[in-house]
C-alpha cells in the first residue's frame, strides 16, 4: 500500500473526489432511477445517474436523503426543478409547446401517411385516366428507359 | 522533408487534383464527351493518392513524435502508447476531417471505376468531387493539421483521455466515418438521375453502395454502443445523446429507404421518395458532422472549434438547398401510375419505411427541440432518454408488427399460406404476451416477448417458404431449404437482418425494464450483497502506467469470478475516469464499477453494481444484423458493374 | 410553390443554426431572478472566524445590504484563478456598502486555505464540501456569481469567471 500512498499524495491536489475523506452513501436502485430522469448540470448532455461529477453524486446524495424521509418521486423531481427549472427534467412535462414534441410521432406518421394518401390517390387517378393496361403501361416505361 | 511540409504538399495537390477532377466532369457534362469522364476518374486516383500522402505525413508527425505542427502539439503526447498514437489521428477534429477526406477520396475513385454510363457518370462523378473539394478546402483554409508551430514543444498533452480508455475507440469512428462517407455515393447517383432525368434506373445501380453505408454504419451504432458500455461507466449502451442521435439518423432514412427502393425496383412506385430518403440521408450526415463540431447543441462527443461550425452549416444548406432544389423538380415531373393495396408486400415495405422516416423525425425534433424552444420562447428545456424512451416504444412495436408480415405476404395481395402463417404468428403474440404477463412481466416487457414470439414464428415461415419454393429444383425439403439459404441471398440475408433486429428488441426491452443498479461501500475482505449477488472486496491496489495512473479494486462477484474495476487519472484531467469491470453473461451482466476509495489508509473502496439482463444478447444481434447486411452486400456472382436489379 | 417552400425549410434550418452557433453560452436564466435569495448557514472557514464567528447565516444579512455571492474550488482551475483577484479587488472598494460571501464548492480545506492565501482573500468564506448550497442555487458549475439586493432578492446570475467591468456594473444595479 506504500507506493499507492505516496503517489496519492502526490495526486491529491488533482482529485475532487470525497472531499471530506468519507465513503460516499450507499445507494438503492430507486436513488438511480430518479437520477437517471434529472440532467447532471456540469455535464454535456449526461443524466445524473450517469455522471460522476460532484454536483451529480450530491444529488443522488439528496435523492437517497429524500427518499429515506419519505418524500415521492414526483415531489424528489419538483425540488431539482424548483432550484433549476424544468431544464434539469430529462423528459419535458407534457404542457404548452412541449406538446409538439410529445406529439411527434403521431405528427410524423401523420403527416407522412397524408403524403402517402395523396400520393397513391393520384397513382390511382392517373392509372384511371389512362385506361392503360398494366402490361402495356411497363413496356412503355421500359421503352422510355431505354432511351 | 518533414511532416508538415509533406503534408501541406499532399493537400494542396489533393485539392487540386479534386478542382481538376469536378471541371473535368463539368466538361464532360456540357460537352456530353466521354473522353473528360475517363479523364476525371485518373483525377479521382491522383487525389486518392494524395489524400493518402497527406495520411500518411500527419501519422508519421504521430508516430516519430515530431511536434513541429499544430495537431501533434494539441493533441499529442510522447507517452501514449503506440495504437493511442496512431489512433489519434482521427481523435481531433482537424484529423478527422483528414480521415473523412481520405475515405471520401476512396469512395470517389472506388465508385469512378464503375461508372460506365457516360450519361449519369459526369454528374455523379462532379457530386463525389464536390464533396471532396469541400473537405480538402476545410483542411487546407479552415482546420489544417499541419500549420507549423514555430518553437515545438517536447511533448504534449496528448488525445482526451475518453478516447484512449478503450482500443475501441480506435475503430468505432473508422466505422462511422465509412458509413457517413460512404453515403455520399448513393446521394451522388440520386443527384446525377435527378439531373439526367433517369428517374428509374439508379436505385438498383446504387443498392450496393447503400448496403455498404448501411453495413458500416450498423457496425459503428453496435461499436459505438458497446464502447460506451465498456466505458462510460453506468452501464448503460445507448444515451440518447445528440451525437449519438446524430449518427442514428442517417441509419434510420436508409432503412426506411432500403425499403421503399424495393418497391421501385419491383414495380416502379415511390420514385421521389427515394430520391428524399436519400437525399436526406446524406444531409443527415453532414447534419450529424455540423452538431459534433459547432458545439450548437451541447454533448459529451462534441468537438467544439471555432470557424468550422459555419462552415459546415454552409455545406449544410448548400447540400439541403441542392437536394430540395432538384427534388421540387422531379416532383413536378414524375407521374408514377397505379394501384396498390396497403396489406400486400409492397403496402408493407411502404409502412415499414414509414415507420422508420417518423423514428428519424422524432429524433431529428427531439434533438433540435431545445434549441427550437430557446430560439422562440428564450426557455431551456432538455430532451432525452426518458422522453425517447417513451416515444420509440410504440413506434418499435409497430416495425416489429410490420418486419414480421411483410416478407411473408406475396407481392399484390394476401395469398392462403400468408394468410396461415399470421393467424400463427398472431396466436404466438398472443401466447407469448399473456405467459409473461402470468410470470409477473409488465406490460412492455409482456408485449415485447409476444413480439419477439411472433417475429420467430415469422423466421420459420420464411424459411419453411423458402424451402418450399427451391424444393422442385433442389430435390427434397433440406436440400431446398440450403438451396433457399444460399441462392436466395437477399432473402435470407435480409430474414438474418430481421432476426437481428427483432433480437436486439428483446435485449433492449429486458436490460430497460430489468435493470438493478445499486452502490455501496466496503471494506476491504468485507461482502456484502449487491443487487442479489455477493460480492467480497479483495483488496486496493494502484498501478503508475506512465500516461496514466490507475486505482483498482479487486473484488469477487458471485457467478462472476474476480472483477477489477478502475478509477484512471490522466494528468489533463482533474478528476478521474471510470474503467468498470463487465462479466459478460446468458442471463445478466455483471457491471462493477469503483466510485471512490479510502485516499488516506486505502480501507474501504465504494461499488457500483449494475445488474442487466440480456444484454449480451444486444451485442449478439448486432453481428447477426451486419452478417445479413454482408451476405446480402457480397457479389452473388461476376455480373455487370452497372448492376442490373437482381431479383431473386 | 413547391419549391418556395423547400427553399423555406432551408432557411429557417440555416437562421435557427445560426442564432444557435452565436448565442452566448455564459449566459444562464437562474430561476431564482427576481426571487428572495434561498438562506443557508456555512460553517465558515478558519481565517474568518475571528471576525465572522463560526457559522454564517445568510439570513442574518439578507435585506439589509446587497450581497454577492461567489461560489468557487481550488481544482476549478482556470476560470476561479482569473476571478479571485477581481473579487478580492471590488469587496476592497465596496466594503461598506456591499457584502461578499465566498462559497467554497466540494473541496479540500487545505487546497481551499492554499487557494485563499494565495490571492489573499479577505472577504468571508464558507465550507460547502458537499455542495449543498450550489444545489439550491441551481448552480450549473464552478465559479458562479449571484447578486442578492437590498430587499433580499437574486438580481443576476454570471455563469463563468467573471470580469471587473461586469461585476462593477451589476454592483451598480443592486446598489441603485
Amino acid at each position: 500500500m506504500r507506493p499507492l500512498l505516496a503517489l496519492l499524495l502526490f495526486l491529491s491536489l488533482a482529485l475532487a473526489q470525497t472531499p471530506t475523506g468519507e465513503p460516499p452513501p450507499d445507494l438503492s436502485p430507486e436513488v438511480f432511477k430518479i437520477a437517471s430522469q434529472l440532467r447532471c448540470p456540469v455535464c454535456q448532455g449526461e443524466s445524473a445517474a450517469e455522471s460522476n461529477a460532484g454536483v451529480s453524486q450530491e444529488m443522488r446524495r439528496q435523492i437517497a436523503e429524500m427518499l429515506k424521509e419519505g418524500k415521492s418521486e414526483e415531489a424528489i423531481r419538483d425540488y431539482f426543478v424548483q432550484r433549476y427549472g424544468e431544464w434539469i427534467l430529462y423528459a419535458p412535462p407534457r404542457r404548452g409547446v412541449n406538446w409538439l414534441l410529445w406529439l411527434a410521432p403521431a405528427i410524423g406518421l401523420g403527416l407522412l401517411g397524408l403524403g402517402l394518401w395523396r400520393y397513391l390517390a393520384e397513382a390511382r387517378r392517373r392509372e384511371a385516366e389512362l385506361a392503360l393496361g398494366e402490361e402495356e403501361l411497363r413496356a412503355l416505361e421500359h421503352r422510355l428507359e431505354e432511351e | 522533408m518533414t511532416p508538415g511540409l509533406l503534408g501541406n504538399l499532399a493537400l494542396a495537390f489533393g485539392f487540386v487534383f479534386t478542382a481538376l477532377g469536378l471541371a473535368l466532369a463539368g466538361f464532360a457534362w456540357w460537352a456530353k464527351d466521354g473522353r473528360y469522364v475517363e479523364a476525371a476518374k485518373r483525377a479521382a486516383l491522383f487525389s486518392l493518392l494524395a489524400a493518402l500522402l497527406a495520411f500518411g505525413a500527419l501519422e508519421w508527425a504521430l508516430l516519430t513524435d515530431d511536434f513541429s505542427i499544430v495537431y501533434t502539439v494539441k493533441n499529442h503526447s510522447t507517452k501514449s502508447p503506440l495504437w493511442v498514437k496512431f489512433a489519434t489521428l482521427w481523435a481531433a477534429l482537424e484529423g478527422s476531417i483528414l480521415l473523412w477526406a481520405t475515405f471520401q477520396a476512396l469512395y470517389t475513385f472506388l465508385a469512378a471505376r464503375r461508372m460506365r454510363d457516360y450519361w449519369m457518370a459526369p454528374a455523379a462523378l462532379g457530386t463525389l468531387f464536390g464533396i471532396q473539394l469541400f473537405f480538402f478546402g476545410v483542411m487546407l483554409f479552415v482546420a489544417n493539421p499541419f500549420t507549423p508551430v514555430p518553437n515545438p514543444p517536447a511533448d504534449g498533452p496528448g488525445p482526451n483521455p475518453l478516447l484512449q480508455n478503450h482500443w475501441m475507440m480506435a475503430v468505432h469512428p473508422v466505422l462511422m466515418y465509412l458509413g457517413f462517407v460512404g453515403m455520399s455515393v448513393p446521394f451522388a447517383y440520386a443527384v446525377a438521375a435527378m439531373l439526367a432525368r433517369r428517374y428509374q434506373s439508379w436505385v438498383a445501380t446504387t443498392r450496393w453502395w447503400t448496403l455498404v453505408a448501411f453495413g458500416f454504419l450498423t457496425a459503428a451504432i453496435f461499436a459505438g454502443g458497446w464502447w460506451s458500455y465498456e466505458v462510460l461507466g453506468w452501464g448503460g449502451y445507448w444515451g440518447w445523446d445528440p451525437v449519438e442521435n446524430a449518427s442514428f439518423i442517417p441509419w434510420l432514412l436508409l432503412a426506411a429507404f432500403l425499403h421503399t427502393a424495393m418497391v421501385q425496383e419491383r414495380r416502379g412506385f415511390f420514385k421521389t421518395w427515394n430520391f428524399a430518403y436519400i437525399t436526406l440521408a446524406f444531409s443527415a450526415t453532414v447534419f450529424g458532422t455540423f452538431l459534433t463540431r459547432s458545439g450548437v447543441i451541447q454533448s459529451v462527443h462534441a468537438f467544439v472549434e471555432g470557424a468550422v461550425g459555419p462552415v459546415f452549416l454552409g455545406f449544410l444548406l448548400l447540400v439541403l438547398a441542392v437536394g430540395f432544389g432538384l427534388l421540387s423538380r422531379v416532383a413536378g415531373e414524375v407521374r408514377d401510375v397505379g394501384g396498390m393495396g396497403l396489406l400486400s408486400r409492397e403496402g408493407l415495405l411502404l409502412g415499414g419505411s414509414l415507420v422508420f422516416a417518423t423514428m428519424a423525425f422524432v429524433v431529428v425534433l427531439g434533438t433540435l427541440f431545445p434549441l427550437i424552444v430557446e430560439a422562440t420562447t428564450g426557455d431551456k428545456v432538455s430532451v432525452g432518454a426518458p422522453f425517447f424512451n417513451t416515444a420509440f416504444a410504440p413506434l418499435g412495436a409497430a416495425l416489429l408488427l410490420l418486419m414480421g408480415a411483410g416478407p411473408l405476404v406475396p407481392w399484390g395481395r394476401v395469398d392462403a399460406y400468408a394468410a396461415r402463417a399470421l393467424a400463427v404468428m398472431a396466436s404466438a403474440l398472443v401466447l407469448g404476451a399473456a405467459a409473461s404477463l402470468f410470470l409477473g412481466a409488465t406490460f412492455g416487457v409482456a408485449l415485447g416477448v409476444g413480439l419477439f414470439c411472433y417475429n420467430l414464428a415469422s423466421v420459420y415461415y420464411q424459411a419453411a417458404k423458402g424451402a418450399r419454393v427451391w424444393r422442385a429444383k433442389a430435390g427434397g425439403a433440406l436440400a431446398g431449404l440450403l438451396a433457399y439459404l444460399v441462392r436466395a441471398r437477399r432473402q435470407a440475408g435480409a430474414q438474418l437482418v430481421h432476426l437481428g433486429v427483432a433480437l436486439a428488441a428483446l435485449a433492449i426491452v429486458f436490460s430497460q425494464a430489468y435493470r438493478s443498479d445499486v452502490q455501496k461501500t466496503l471494506e476491504v475482505g468485507q461482502s456484502a450483497s449487491l443487487a442479489g449477488v455477493e460480492v467480497k472486496l479483495l483488496r486496493l491496489s494502484a498501478f503508475d502506467q506512465g500516461f496514466r495512473f490507475a486505482v483498482e479494486a479487486t473484488a469477487r462477484v458471485q457467478g462472476a469470478g474476480v472483477l477489477r474495476p478502475q478509477l484512471r487519472y490522466y494528468p489533463t484531467m482533474n478528476s478521474p475516469l471510470a474503467a468498470p469491470a463487465v462479466h459478460y453473461g446468458l442471463y445478466n451482466d455483471d457491471y462493477l464499477i469503483l466510485q471512490a476509495f479510502d485516499t488516506e489508509h486505502a480501507q474501504w473502496a465504494t461499488l457500483r453494481m449494475v445488474r442487466t439482463p440480456l444484454v449480451l444478447w444486444l451485442w449478439i444481434a448486432g453481428g447477426i444484423l451486419l452478417l445479413g447486411v454482408l451476405y446480402i452486400a457480397i457479389p452473388e456472382r461476376r455480373r455487370a458493374p452497372a448492376g442490373e436489379g437482381v431479383t431473386a | 410553390m413547391r419549391r418556395l417552400f423547400y427553399l423555406l425549410i432551408v432557411a429557417v434550418l440555416g437562421g435557427l443554426f445560426w442564432w444557435g452557433l452565436h448565442r452566448n453560452p455564459g449566459e444562464l436564466k437562474s430561476v431564482l431572478i427576481g426571487r428572495p435569495a434561498p438562506d443557508f448557514e456555512l460553517p465558515l472557514l478558519p481565517p474568518y472566524r475571528q471576525a465572522w464567528g463560526e457559522r454564517f447565516r445568510l439570513a442574518d444579512h439578507l435585506g439589509k445590504t446587497p450581497i454577492v455571492l461567489n461560489f468557487w474550488a481550488s481544482w476549478c482551475y482556470p476560470a476561479c484563478y482569473q476571478e479571485a483577484p477581481v473579487l478580492q479587488a471590488a469587496w476592497e472598494a465596496y466594503r461598506d456598502r456591499v457584502l461578499f460571501f465566498g462559497v467554497n464548492n466540494q473541496d479540500k480545506t487545505e487546497a481551499a486555505l492554499k487557494f485563499i492565501d494565495r490571492f489573499g482573500l479577505t472577504f468571508p468564506q464558507g465550507y460547502d464540501p458537499r455542495g449543498k448550497v450550489g444545489i439550491d442555487y441551481g448552480m450549473y458549475g464552478v465559479p458562479e456569481t449571484f447578486f442578492i439586493d437590498r430587499k433580499g432578492k437574486v438580481r443576476y446570475r454570471h455563469a463563468g469567471a467573471i470580469d471587473a467591468a461586469t461585476l462593477k456594473a451589476k454592483l451598480a444595479e443592486v446598489l441603485r
